[in-house]
């Protein structure tokens, strides 16, 4: 389903990812760890076509180019991302918004749009899976909201827009233990053989949760170790010292637990 | 506004009646924006002119009245530098200090002021028809002086010239850093007042901190100007305390020429008996990636007013701007005013500007609060202003200074 | 009976889409965002669609401006003598005025000679029956979406319609009358009602007052009457509608509300104009009046011609508006300026009783080569007065705003208490915004808060909208939208579509 081949990005001429290699197949959950400064989120923003990064290398959706399109035609290619740090947007209806979202990304594909009426039968539906409050939709988005909040927001919003392929961008970092569970619970229940998700995060907490099929390691700006699940835990126990200025073409400074990509 | 001064010439420099005021036309109006609060009645009988006949009388500045510094003084007796009393005689390391007479407003290199932009007003061009001279002060390139400047003012007005207008001439060289401080005092109960401007350059990565103490007699008025040339990466902090005369008048014009400047400009003003306290304060962003803070407090009491006129302006091209201003004021009396007009002028679309003012009096359950506990009202209203305006003289970091405030503001509220 | 003024009547000409369809509407608040997504999809054509003239058989008086064009005026409208008085003594003070020093306003020089100072539609201005109105004038009104049959019309809001100086019908009058309140045309009430004119006329806004108000008293033409009797509520909205057809002809209209205590109000008013390369002038006078708890709620959508992209042609609109609060009166006013060259107005209100309340909510939007230049007075008089003033400027293209505005607290007024909020949104590099707000306080127990900001939209906001589908053009629409919520939530329904709708189409071509 996503094809990434020897991306590079940089920012400025300095190099950030450097001939990342990624494939994800339809139904599949990877997780991506990596320590601080290793081109996690610059990795989701260069696919989701934000603005002020050199770009080299390929990556497709379901046999789309992706690198040749604007942010939202990537959106209506079914690409979501979980944002890191969600933007607020004062005085604009979070229901409002949404429902925006999906009509543009329906009316991409020619699809017809969604009334109100039963858009708010699906916002509600989508409501119950991340435990959120009626007023929640009349809130200005991100608007005030609280860290987990802005967090479940993001859920809320996979879950109406049904991607192909959801990228959650540190999605639990900054959450309690309750939230992480109804997150996570929601995530679960969006898994689907249709939908491929892949996790960027710092912790395996999450990882209890949403078990992933596939764990890669991204250090220096290139994925240099994948594994099953045990290799979160692995990285829980022993930390990304082996793999900081690991050369990905010598022995791995870890016993093997899976395959390399 | 454009304004003129009368342009006779009188060639008898003793025949002042007149020839020395600022004419109808010349003279601001309440109409114009910047003097809407001013007495115009009162500004129309200042009598500019060379004072030297007043200088003669040479009046001694009381030590007890202006903070005592270590470093160099330069007094300065109704527009005219007066050696005696001057303590320049072994000046540190990379600190150039001259003087200048007569009507020159510049010492030495006038090409030095490339900027040209600052709005002029009458005063200003009195100060250069009339000028008594004045003094410049140069710290060459990479000097850190650890001692502050000091230059005090004092006024003693006579009934015939009663208005001296003197300049003063900064310029910090790159790399260099200063304090300056001026202290203005005046005495006598003949009305008069004091017109100065002090033209200040900070050459690139330049330091300064500036503060100027207020502090006339409530028969005087004081019109101050103070006028900075910010280059790349300089670094100003103002700190201006609004303390005395009948119409006291400070203004500030900054001008962010280069990119990375900051500058940071406070004060504070605390108005008794039926003084105008007005601060004219506007700080232009012509430069890519500056800052700028002005944030000013203002106690009234008795029938005081205070003014505040602040304006943040941005020019175009000048993106990557973040500049601040607050104005709070503290009524204390219910014949007190607080006039406030924090102006915004923005031409350029990458900026973060903000600006906030509040005018309230003491709060009631603070008040209260300080009572339950034992303190007397006064007391608790004491501690309450004192809370209010130690914002302002936090910031400065000359024990000397903040004492001499503090005294100064307790006084006026014993 | 539900509110159903045609939602297009000052903005795009909408085609086929009826915005009623898309949900059904409990409260305003909460669904003005919803309701009108479709329309601002819609969008497509930035030109300023009400710029069509039409050609009414028109009595045009030659210009110049001498105390016989005022005598004309008066004469022409049959006016008592106190009336025609009391303009020659505001026409004398105009004589001594100078025009107002334009602080922040480029402007060519208006010639008041070359004008024009009376025009009307050849017809009689006093209507048995709204089948006697011109089908031309219907016609036009139609185009505009503003139906002036009543048997066409479901509303709840009665309208008065003005074109050029006069005004040429007032619907819903019988069922208004049944409730006591006056509705009608400003010439008909002074001969209908010339006690109630006489008491209140100039009572709110002097003749000398300002040039323009001076000028407006000597030589206006026609304006809307209310008068709301004592406890009662207004049983619907009220509107004017105002449009400019005549070519060199300035508009000078005035509008009297009256509410009495107890009374309620609510209050429409919309401009439009045909495009013509030449300036025109529209020089109004509001005032309002609320006695002893009464409330008046006055909105303006403000659409007048612009004028192009360098800036010819657009009407130059100085408008003086202002209310007096009685003893716990309310009067509060809400307006969105996207039209006219140049906007001078500052809605004001003098709290003069005790408790009184002022209120004022505004969006201005300064595109191609617009300067805007409005805001708020709010003189407190009373004890325990309140007011606030929310004030949202969007700059773009070569647009100039300035906020201006003064809050003057009187020694009298105890406990006064005043929040101004200004925040100011910049789009473009070569646009302007101007803060400039006056701060006087002469009571200690007064409490007022003044706060300002300027920023522009933000790349991540945009990139996150789009991440989630929009368009660039959309999401910008979204985010300023978003940015005048507290404003557009003030205005009655119908208006508040009407806005979003105006404000996005200004706002084509900002993007990028």
């Amino acid at each position: 389903m996503l094809m990434v081949e020897n991306l590079s990005t940089s920012i400025g001429g300095t190099p950030i990812l450097e001939g990342l290699d990624l494939s994800v197949g339809a139904g599949e959950v990877h997780a991506i760890m990596g320590p601080n400064g290793s081109g996690k989120s610059t990795f989701a923003h260069a696919l989701a076509g934000r603005d002020g990064y050199e770009i080299g290398g390929t990556a497709t959706l379901d046999g789309v180019d992706l690198l040749a399109m604007d942010p939202e035609a990537r959106a209506a290619a079914g690409l979501f991302i979980g944002f890191q740090y969600p933007v607020e947007i004062p005085g604009v209806n979070n229901m409002y918004f949404l429902r925006t979202a999906l009509n543009s990304v329906r009316r991409a594909r020619g699809e017809e749009e969604i009334g109100a009426r039963d858009f708010l039968a699906v916002a509600r539906e989508a409501m119950e899976l991340v435990e959120m409050k009626k007023d929640f939709l009349n809130r200005s988005v991100n608007a005030g909201f609280s860290g987990g909040e802005k967090k479940r927001n993001e859920i809320l919003q996979m879950a109406i827009m049904r991607p192909r392929l959801a990228l959650l961008d540190e999605t639990d970092s900054g959450l309690d233990i309750d939230a992480l569970q109804i997150i996570a619970a929601g995530v679960n229940s969006l898994r689907s053989p249709e939908r491929s998700v892949v996790i960027i995060t710092h912790y395996q907490r999450l990882l209890d949760y949403i078990k992933p099929d596939v764990v890669h390691v991204l250090v220096g700006g290139r994925i240099v170790d994948s594994g099953d699940h045990t290799l979160a835990h692995y990285l829980e126990d022993h930390g990304y010292a082996n793999f900081v200025n690991h050369d990905p073409d010598s022995a791995p400074g870890r016993p093997l637990t899976g395959t390399a990509s | 506004m454009t304004a003129q001064v009368a342009t006779s010439a009188h060639s008898n420099p003793l025949d002042l009646h007149g020839a020395d005021r600022l004419d109808d036309v010349s003279r601001p109006t309440k109409h114009d924006d910047a003097w809407r609060y001013a007495p115009h009645d009162l500004l129309a009988r200042l009598l500019f002119g060379s004072t030297t006949a007043t200088a003669q009388q040479a009046p001694a500045v009381a030590v007890n009245r202006i903070p005592q510094l270590d470093g160099p003084r330069i007094v300065i007796v109704n527009g005219v530098i007066d050696v005696d009393q001057s303590q320049i005689a072994a000046l540190p390391d990379g600190l150039r200090i001259s003087t200048f007479a007569g009507s020159a407003t510049e010492p030495t290199d006038p090409a030095d002021d490339v900027d040209s932009g600052f709005a002029a007003d009458a005063f200003l061009i009195a100060i250069e028809r009339f000028g008594s001279g004045g003094v410049a002060i140069e710290v060459t390139d990479g000097h850190h002086l650890d001692v502050p400047i000091h230059l005090v003012d004092l006024v003693a007005p006579n009934q015939t010239r009663n208005t001296p207008s003197r300049s003063a001439v900064v310029r910090l060289g790159e790399k260099s850093s200063a304090t300056i401080v001026e202290t203005r005092i005046g005495t006598g109960p003949v009305f008069g007042g004091l017109n100065t401007r002090t033209s200040i350059t900070l050459e690139s990565n330049a330091a300064l901190e500036h503060i100027l103490l207020q502090n006339l007699p409530e028969t005087q008025i004081h019109l101050g100007r103070v006028e900075v040339s910010q280059h790349a990466g300089s670094t100003l902090r103002a700190h201006s305390f609004n303390l005395g005369a009948s119409y006291g008048r400070v203004a500030y014009e900054v001008h962010l020429l280069g990119a990375g400047g900051q500058a940071d400009l406070s004060g504070l003003y605390f108005g008794t008996g039926a003084q105008t306290l007005d601060q004219q304060i506007t700080v232009v962003h012509s430069a890519r990636d500056c800052t700028s803070r002005q944030s000013y407090r203002g106690v009234l009491d008795d029938e005081s007013t205070g003014v505040f006129n602040g304006g943040i302006d941005v020019r175009p091209g000048a993106d990557g701007t973040d500049a601040q201003q607050s104005n709070d004021n503290l009524l204390l009396s219910d014949r007190a005013e607080a006039n406030t007009q924090p102006r915004l002028e923005i031409l350029a679309d990458d900026v973060a500007c903000k600006h906030g003012a509040t005018v309230g009096q003491l709060d009631d359950s603070a008040l209260y609060y300080l009572r339950t506990r034992g303190i007397t009202a006064n007391d608790a209203r004491r501690l309450l202003i004192d809370a209010f305006a130690s914002q302002a003289v936090d910031n400065i970091e000359s024990d000397a200074v903040r004492a001499w405030i503090r005294a100064r503001i307790g006084a006026s509220h014993a | 009976m539900s509110i159903q003024l045609t939602s297009n009547w000052l903005g795009t000409q909408r085609t086929g889409s009826d915005h009623r369809s898309i949900a059904p509407l409990s409260s305003k608040r909460g669904h003005a965002m919803t309701r009108t997504s479709q329309e601002i999809n819609d969008l497509a054509e930035a030109s300023y669609e009400y710029g069509f003239s039409t050609d009414l058989d028109t009595d045009i008086a030659p210009p110049g401006l001498t105390e016989d064009t005022v005598r004309l005026i008066s004469a022409k409208k049959d006016e008592p003598d106190w009336l025609l008085q009391w303009r020659l003594k505001a026409f004398e003070a105009w004589q001594g005025m100078t025009e107002p020093d334009w602080a922040k306003l480029e402007i060519a020089p208006i010639d008041y000679q070359a004008l024009s100072y009376w025009a009307a539609p050849k017809q009689k201005p006093v209507l048995d029956s709204m089948d006697d109105v011109d089908p031309e004038i219907r016609d036009m009104f139609d185009k505009l979406g503003i139906p002036l049959h009543e048997q066409k019309m479901l509303s709840n809001v009665a309208v008065d319609a003005i074109v050029d100086s006069v005004s040429v019908t007032t619907t819903f009058k019988a069922t208004l009358a049944e409730a006591g309140v006056i509705f009608c045309s400003f010439s008909e009430a002074v001969q209908d009602h010339p006690e109630l004119v006489r008491e209140h006329l100039g009572s709110v806004v002097p003749v000398r007052d300002n040039y323009f108000a001076a000028l407006n008293s000597a030589v206006f033409s026609d304006g809307s009457f209310c008068y709301i009797p004592s406890g009662v509520r207004c049983p619907m909205e009220l509107s004017t509608y105002f449009r400019i057809n005549s070519q060199n002809t300035g508009q000078f209209e005035r509008t009297l509300i009256i509410a009495e205590d107890d009374a309620h109000v609510s209050y429409l008013e919309g401009c439009t104009a045909p495009q013509r390369d030449e300036n025109q002038l529209h020089a109004a006078v509001v005032e309002l009046v609320a006695k002893d708890r009464a409330e008046i709620k006055y909105s303006t959508v403000q659409n007048w011609y612009p004028g192009d992209e360098n800036g010819v042609g657009g009407i130059y609109n100085f408008v003086t508006k202002r209310g007096r609060a009685h003893t716990d009166a309310k009067i509060s006013w809400t307006q969105v300026e996207t039209g006219s060259a140049i906007t001078w107005k500052y809605p004001s209100v003098i709290l003069q009783g005790d408790r009184s309340i002022g209120e004022f909510y505004s969006v201005a939007l300064s595109s191609k080569r617009q300067q805007a230049d409005t805001g708020s007075k709010m003189i407190h008089i009373g004890a325990d007065t309140t007011s606030s003033i929310i004030s949202k400027g969007i700059s773009t293209g070569r647009g100039q705003n300035t906020y201006r505005g003064l809050v003057k607290v009187m020694r009298s007024a105890e406990n006064a208490r005043n929040y101004t909020q200004c925040d100011s949104l910049l789009l473009s590099s070569d646009c302007g915004a101007h803060t400039i707000p006056y701060i006087e306080v002469k009571n200690p127990t007064a409490k007022v808060e003044h706060e300002a900001s300027t920023s522009t939209v933000g790349e991540d906001q945009l990139y996150y909208c789009r991440q989630r589908g929009m368009t660039e053009e959309d999401a910008m629409s979204m985010i300023v939208n978003g940015f005048c919520r507290e404003v557009f939530d003030e205005l009655p329904m119908e208006f508040a579509v009407e806005a979003q709708r105006l404000l996005s189409v200004s706002l084509e071509g900002s993007v990028g």
